[in-house]
């Protein structure tokens, strides 16, 4: 037995499957890589092209929460270019799939039949997988229909998952502990809500109801009665994911079209309903070549509550820091500065904020902006290292920022990436406008 | 004739099942076997005669209730479409998931008799020795199956000990259903999904042989 367990875990970190094997060898693994990041002289020299395949290929290998979490912060922290954060996004598309007869199981569970008697074709095998389920292609009455099955003892998982990777990511990203639990505890409460489907039918209905009236703009029609708390049915779009459809090079009439979809799909959610589709990574959307966009997966929305939202958007309105005591006031309430910071670290962190609001701020303050622009990107890789590698940041206690900013941060940096890897040139007017100007 | 015939038969199976549903009913109500033959069929209404016309003792009666389960299971599993399409770890999947579905309906009978009989990995209960026997059995068919198909690696030897492998996986699964304590024995389904793949990771064609096929040829040409 002895010989045969060493074979196997030979084999299997050959082939990249070590986690199914046991997290235990996962863990060691990604120890030696995040020592590794971490002895690295720079921590600039993570962002080099080799390295950070060295960090895709250990993180690919995670699974189901933690994978997401690896996911999420390698996006959030801009560690990974670009090549890799499209490439990462659908890594979780190949994570090992659940039997199929575990698949006809849940179905008898759910629906007392098995899904050969509930659909007139099903695919055996899972066609992709998210990270918490898997993807099956049905048909039933000439319609392709797209399943979406939940992995068992997700929800029961998730809180074990984040411990483990807690301080594996937070060394290998370089986050203070502090930092990572304000994170990790948002994030939670996120993925829990990602585990219950019927949630996501709710939302997914409101969303795609209230959305119908944007152009080009494309939603899965969703089935209730074929539809449980682990089986989600829907309609199968077409189309390309973003790397597959940039190989196709589509004009640049159509990549402005799609951006400015994107763009006034989330301008949309985030100003008039006020709760929004906050994964926006690519593995989400399907684009086709006439330019219109499918968005599918509503499992992770982010509902702002109205206080958070209008001192968020304030803090965005151009020039906010000519206004010394209400910039000040506004940094406060949110959490960016402290009570307990010494007046040193308020006058320094008030000059970081300014540059990261100011740079992040840009495309709202123009008419139009091409989110082609590299070096608008590179300053904003930039500045997120300076902000990271800054002492006074790294030394605080306390992690800052309000907790709901994390998901509207990823929201927005989601979509710029997305608008980026396009190249899309985008009529930025914004509904938030009109709250900028009741403020001026 | 033939009807009569079918008639008396169908009459058997029925004095045998409600002699293994009373005998479950008795367990679970008094936590201990009955006092006597004599005074189990008395309560049933049955003679003596009926009852060893079936079994000999109590503990062929508790073998049966497994043997039920088991022969139940298996009829279900072939008579789903999709069955013979099935690789050798499908089949066994399958196996396992009807099987604990059906153990749901019985959990407080198999809490009470796995925990009542001291059951124990290495010595086994007696309960369930008929029921050992014909899994191993059903196992060999469908591993013999699945090596004529070629997934499955023929390892001269070590085939033999497969069924004893496997035999000690199902304990383990029943082992830890017992003692799940998660929403609809979700943990369960995990546990037989990953404990189902380490194993046919193992005995399917992989590594092992190549490293083994290149290890001979070596030997042989030096």
């Amino acid at each position: 037995m002895k010989e045969q367990d060493k074979i196997y875990s030979s084999r299997s970190q050959r082939t990249g499957k070590f986690i199914t094997t046991g997290a235990k060898i996962g863990r060691n693994y990604l120890k030696h890589y995040s020592k590794r990041l971490i002895s690295g002289e720079d921590n600039q020299d993570a962002l080099q092209e080799k390295n950070a395949e060295d960090v895709y290929d250990a993180l690919s290998n995670l699974k189901g929460s933690a994978l997401k979490v690896a996911q999420m912060l390698s996006m959030d922290q801009g560690l990974l270019p670009q090549a890799y954060t499209t490439k990462f996004a659908q890594a979780q598309y190949s994570a090992p799939p659940l039997s199929y007869p575990l698949v006809v199981k849940t179905f008898q569970q759910h629906f007392k039949k098995t899904p050969g008697e509930i659909f007139d074709e099903f695919s055996r095998n899972s066609v992709a997988a998210a990270s918490i389920g898997q993807v099956h292609k049905a048909k039933l009455d000439g319609k392709n229909l797209a399943i979406k099955i939940q992995y068992p003892g997700v929800a029961n998982s998730i809180h074990s998952d984040l411990k483990m990777v807690r301080p594996v990511v937070g060394a290998m990203f370089n986050i203070s502990q502090t930092e990572i639990s304000h994170y990790l505890s948002e994030v939670e409460e996120r993925l829990l809500e990602e585990t219950d489907y019927q949630l996501e039918l709710k939302r997914s209905r409101e969303i795609t109801e209230a959305c119908a009236h944007i152009e080009n703009l494309e939603f899965p029609k969703y089935y209730e009665d074929l539809s449980s708390p682990k089986v989600l049915t829907m309609d199968w779009l077409d189309g390309f994911h973003l790397d597959k459809f940039l190989a196709l090079n589509p004009s640049q009439e159509i990549r402005n079209k799609i951006g400015q979809t994107i763009w006034d799909f989330y301008d949309f959610q985030i100003h008039n309903l006020q709760q929004v589709h906050a994964d926006p990574h690519p593995g989400n959307f399907l684009f086709q070549e006439d330019g219109r966009v499918g968005v599918i997966d509503f499992g992770c929305v982010k509902e702002l509550q109205e206080d958070f939202y209008r001192k968020y958007f304030q803090i965005m309105r151009p020039a906010i820091s000519d206004d010394d005591a209400e910039f000040s006031t506004l940094l406060y309430q949110l959490e960016f500065l402290l009570k307990s910071d010494k007046s040193e670290e308020v006058n320094h962190f008030k000059e970081i904020y300014k540059e990261i609001l100011e740079l992040l701020g840009r495309p709202f303050f123009s008419e139009t902006f091409d989110f082609s622009d590299k070096s608008y990107f590179e300053k904003i890789y930039a500045m997120s290292d300076i902000f990271k590698n800054d002492k006074m940041v790294k030394n605080a206690k306390a992690g800052r920022g309000p907790k709901d900013a994390i998901y509207l941060n990823r929201t927005y940096f989601g979509l710029y990436s997305m608008l980026h890897s396009l190249g899309a040139k985008v009529v930025t007017t914004s509904a938030v406008d009109s709250l900028f100007i009741e403020n001026l | 004739m033939a009807t009569a015939q079918k008639k008396s038969s169908k009459k058997e199976v029925d004095i045998r099942s409600m002699i293994v549903e009373k005998y479950q009913e008795n367990l679970l109500l008094e936590g201990k076997n009955p006092a006597s033959v004599y005074a189990f069929c008395k309560d049933l209404n049955i003679t003596e005669t009926d009852f060893y016309a079936h079994f000999n003792d109590f503990g062929q009666v508790a073998a049966a209730f497994w043997m039920e389960l088991f022969h139940k299971n298996i009829k279900a599993l072939k008579g789903s479409p999709e069955w013979e399409e099935f690789r050798t770890r499908e089949k066994l999947l399958s196996f396992y998931f009807s099987f604990f579905e059906q153990l749901k309906s019985n959990r407080s009978y198999v809490l009470l008799v796995l925990d009542h009989k001291m059951f124990n990995l290495k010595k086994g209960s007696s309960d369930l020795s008929e029921l050992k026997d014909a899994f191993k059995n059903w196992l060999n068919q469908i591993l013999n199956e699945g090596r004529s198909r070629e997934e499955i690696a023929g390892r001269s030897k070590f085939n033999d000990i497969y069924d004893d492998l496997f035999w000690y996986q199902f304990l383990f699964l029943m082992d830890f259903w017992r003692k799940d304590k998660s929403l609809g024995f979700e943990s369960t389904d995990e546990a037989i999904e990953k404990s189902v793949n380490f194993s046919f990771d193992l005995i399917e064609k992989n590594a092992i042989d190549s490293a083994f096929d290149f290890g001979k040829f070596i030997f042989q040409n030096r």
